[in-house]
């Protein structure tokens, strides 16, 4: 965002304010499609976004926590997902589609806020450290091989297996968020699964 | 140990969801890697509505800077106006009046302009931490929330008694203070500078760059 003259101080604003959901039935509200809730956030309603807002940190958080590693560095990529989208909430072009179109700017935002928090490890390590944990009363070892055999798998991989072993979604859904083939899917989650027994067979 | 040997077809399309039969111990075998990483992931805290909170701050800012900017536009580029000649005539005639009204008072008197200093109000999240895993409640004030005394709430991450919280912040710097229970007002020891309050005390000091996040 540059700075031209057309621009005036802003006050302190850091004090959250209440949430959406004080206003209005939580049930009525929740139920509104998301193609509404956009037109009426981009008609000037900022509320609305609160609406939103809700209903995906609900539905993703524990994907992104997945996909992140822990909750602090998923609330900070899901937050960011959410500024991001509003930011741009113009360019959605299918308001319907808002779940499907968040959910890729949420993806991105949990795979660069893991890389920045987490070098990526090498496979030889992870089957090493695995090796290291036959003895099942070292559970923050097997935390830590398990951790790391999933930063070994690729983004993609990453996030086709937490949609389809950890959120339990059909290849269905998953196609639809993510708009690819339901068969490259099963490619993806057929491979990370290779991976992980690979890495973790060790712990077993 | 099964050394190098993976899944079979079956067992992947058992996992998929197809209606496979598999025997116990194959069936156990397929399931054992991918349970155990499902329990691992199924155990980790996820963000609360402390993320609703957080966003919903800066889209709100975000929706009143917009609102400034739009009347900064509105107000500095030409404008199509209607207007009526007997009015036009009226408002000329009174713009005529009121200058030579004011040039009688300040002769010789420039006129002075106000000094509003133009600024973006952009904003940047700000990640504040502090580790107090006993504490009941933590909250934040500063220069920022002018001094309220209350606070701004942390939320505690039990696991780690890291207590967090994302506020937009405008560029600058900024004095804080971490509040206790309520009474015990702190500096931030992970603050990369502190400096004097003119009370004997200290306050931790923050510097927001113009872009990303910066941590406290």
């Amino acid at each position: 965002m540059g700075c031209g003259a057309d621009c005036v101080t802003a006050g302190p604003s850091a004090r959250p304010l209440p949430l959406a959901s004080s206003y209005g039935l939580p049930g009525e509200r929740m139920s509104v499609p998301d193609g509404v809730l956009v037109e009426r956030v981009l008609a000037g309603d900022v509320e609305q976004y609160g609406v939103l807002v809700e209903r995906y940190r609900a539905e993703f958080a524990r994907y992104a926590a997945s996909l992140c590693g822990d909750r602090d560095t998923a609330a900070d990529a899901m937050q960011e997902a959410f500024i991001r989208a509003f930011d741009s909430l113009s360019t959605c072009r299918d308001p319907g589609r808002f779940k499907a179109w968040f959910f890729r700017i949420l993806t991105n935002q949990c795979h660069n806020a893991r890389d920045r928090q987490r070098p990526r490890v090498s496979l030889e390590r992870v089957a090493g450290l695995a090796a290291e944990t036959r003895d099942p009363v070292e559970g923050a070892e097997i935390r830590r091989a398990i951790e790391e055999a999933l930063d070994a798998l690729t983004p993609e991989q990453r996030e086709a297996f937490v949609l389809k072993h950890v959120e339990g979604r059909s290849y269905a859904e998953m196609a639809e968020l993510l708009d690819k083939s339901e068969d490259a899917l099963k490619m993806r989650v057929h491979r990370a699964r290779e991976t992980l027994r690979r890495l973790l067979e060790p712990v077993r | 140990m099964s050394g190098e040997r993976g899944f079979t077809g079956e067992m992947h399309r058992y996992l998929d969801g197809e209606p496979i039969s598999l025997d116990g111990d194959v069936r156990s075998e397929a399931e054992h890697i991918v349970n155990g990483v499902r329990d691992y992931a199924v155990s980790l805290q996820v963000p609360g509505p402390e993320v609703d909170a957080a966003v919903m701050a800066v889209v709100r800012e975000r929706r009143a800077s917009g609102r400034r900017r739009a009347f900064w536009r509105w107000f500095v580029e030409p404008q199509a106006v209607r207007l009526r000649p007997a009015l036009a005539a009226a408002l000329v005639a009174a713009v005529v009046g009121l200058t030579l009204v004011v040039a009688r008072d300040d002769a010789g008197q420039p006129p002075e302009v106000a000094g509003t200093e133009l600024v973006e109000p952009r904003t940047v999240l700000v990640r504040f931490e502090f580790r107090a895993p006993h504490a009941e409640q933590v909250a934040v004030a500063g220069s920022f929330s002018e001094w309220d005394e209350s606070g701004i709430p942390l939320t505690l991450n039990p696991a780690t008694g890291l207590w967090t919280v994302t506020l937009p912040l405008t560029p600058g710097a900024h004095q804080y203070l971490f509040v206790i229970d309520g009474n015990q007002w702190v500096p931030d020891p992970a603050a990369h500078a502190q400096v004097d309050d003119g009370f004997g005390q200290v306050n931790s000091v923050i510097v927001v760059g113009p872009r990303g996040v910066v941590r406290s």
